[in-house]
């Protein structure tokens, strides 16, 4: 029944891709300042969007690990599960982001990259939970989990003073922004149509894959969880 | 104080004026990094101003991160480590002290530097030279809070001399970047560093009370 | 065309195509990742 389920929402997960493609590149108008260029914002836009969420996911499961890991073990295991997918899936979608973006500024704008407060927070964040994934694959044993945890609050922690500070830092030092708010400039109905059908496709999309690797993760812990148990009785 | 406080820092100032590891790697290193921007910038004038901080601050970095990781090693060594976490006291105690020690040699190697780094980059301070002393130990904490505490993190992983900089470096930007903009701005006095010396203060409140409050659940981690 | 026009459109069809080797490639390990899962699963019923 669940295999059903997961199925039919992946084949609805790629008509909307499908159909927020057709939109981005048949649909919707050039934009009226920046041309052609500016389709790129149809995938780098809710790209970001959905990174951002499942970084937010990612710090909720670490809370939640440190919350039970004493009282509840299941509940911890699960809240640890979704820490490590919301950061792995996270940084994918961060990837893009930072690969399309300077692409479309380089055309856009004239400029590969810009230190302003977005582009500095973005790449601080991928920084992290790139470091967050390194510390889950080179740190050794049970308390892997505990460690991870407290890094990614951690990581929370920085990220609004990455923001600020980089907004103080602009005040003295004004530069080009790379990109007003994306919302602003549009107007064109059709080019809402287009930027909301592809923010739907990427979120049904990132929750897809986001629930693939919880459930593999979770696949992961019976088995090491057995394996522990197993080592222990040979000992016995 | 505690003396529980007290008593590791004692041993931990002790333990290094004997033997004067850490500060001899730290200062050999930093040295390195300055010497080597010097000659290959040669910093004149305005520039020298202008990129000093910037030098300072990494130089500063590099050098920690041998130590930090030098400084929990000792203790797993013996299984020091072990009878630490069977003790009474808490954890929060044993890593300030650590923090406040690391602190101290950092800043001694600093303290040896800072008239090297005078005459290689040809400074002469334009704007409030007295900020440096509010600055340099601000930023020298967050880095050091930090990287004790990523240091415990890192010491039972197998490859803890490349994690630490993985999982420090960006946690530490915001400070980097406060220090080193505060230095420049002090340096070549064209604007007001009170900004980010506050910045520096806010980010060593929240980051070390943090750290305190975690610190016994990675200690204990299980 | 122009010569600015085209190279919009190479650039335009660059980020789309490095976004989808991203996610597909991803979905790509995942899915292996899930066989060894399964796998593993399967060897333990059989010892167990």
């Amino acid at each position: 029944m669940k295999k059903l389920v997961l199925g039919l929402y992946a084949i609805a997960t790629v008509a909307l891709m499908i159909w927020g493609f057709y939109q981005a590149m048949y649909v919707a108008p050039d934009d009226a300042l920046q041309g052609y260029i500016f389709r790129i914002i149809y995938y780098h836009v809710p790209s970001a969007s959905v990174a951002f969420v499942f970084f937010a996911v990612s710090l909720f499961g670490s809370i939640g690990y440190l919350t039970f890991r004493r009282g509840n073990h299941d509940r911890a295991q699960i809240a640890d599960a979704w820490a490590l997918a919301g950061a792995e899936v996270g940084v994918v979608f961060c990837t893009v982001v930072l690969l399309t973006g300077p692409i479309w500024g380089r055309r856009a704008w004239g400029i590969w990259w810009t230190w302003d407060a977005r582009l500095t927070t973005t790449l601080v964040l991928w920084l992290i939970y790139v470091s967050y994934l390194l510390l889950r694959r080179f740190a050794a044993g049970p308390q892997m989990q505990t460690l991870a945890a407290v890094l990614g609050v951690f990581g929370a922690l920085d990220v609004p003073i990455v923001y600020m500070s980089n907004r103080w830092w602009r005040t003295q030092h004004p530069a080009p922004v790379f990109g007003g708010d994306p919302g602003s400039g549009m107007k064109d109905p059709a080019m809402l149509a287009a930027f909301g059908w592809n923010m739907l496709a990427w979120f049904a999309w990132g929750i897809f894959v986001l629930i693939l690797r919880y459930n593999v993760e979770r696949k992961h812990q019976q088995y090491a969880e057995q394996e522990a148990e197993e080592a222990l009785a040979a000992n016995l | 104080m505690t003396s529980a406080l007290w008593t590791h820092l004692i041993k931990d100032l002790r333990i290094e004026w004997r033997s004067k590891d850490a500060i001899n790697s730290m200062l050999f290193f930093a040295l390195l990094v300055v010497v080597l921007f010097s000659m290959s910038f040669d910093p004149q004038g305005a520039f020298a101003r202008d990129i000093a901080g910037g030098v300072l601050c990494v130089a500063t970095m590099f050098a920690s991160v041998s130590a930090l990781n030098q400084a929990w090693a000792r203790e797993i060594r013996h299984q020091v480590l072990d009878a630490q976490r069977m003790a009474p006291t808490s954890g929060a105690e044993l890593f300030l002290a650590k923090v406040i020690a690391n602190f101290l040699f950092v800043a001694i190697v600093q303290v040896v530097l800072a008239p090297v780094f005078l005459v290689m980059y040809n400074l002469n301070v334009q704007g409030q030279a007295w900020k440096l002393a509010l600055v340099l130990p601000l930023g020298t904490w967050a880095l050091v809070a930090n990287g004790t505490f990523f240091a415990a993190m890192a010491i039972r992983s197998r490859n803890r001399e490349l994690l630490l900089p993985l999982i420090l470096f960006p946690i530490f930007l915001p400070a980097l970047l406060a220090m080193v903009v505060a230095t420049k701005d002090i340096l070549t006095g064209e604007s007001d560093p009170s900004l980010w010396i506050k910045l520096l203060l806010g980010y060593d409140i929240i980051f070390t009370t943090v750290s305190l409050l975690l610190f016994d659940v990675i200690f204990h981690a299980e | 065309m122009s010569q600015a026009d085209i190279l919009d459109h190479q650039f335009v069809t660059a980020a789309y195509i490095i976004t989808w080797v991203l996610q597909l490639g991803y979905l790509a390990w995942l899915g292996l990742k899930w066989r060894s899962e399964k796998r593993n699963a399967e060897q333990r019923q059989k010892r167990g």
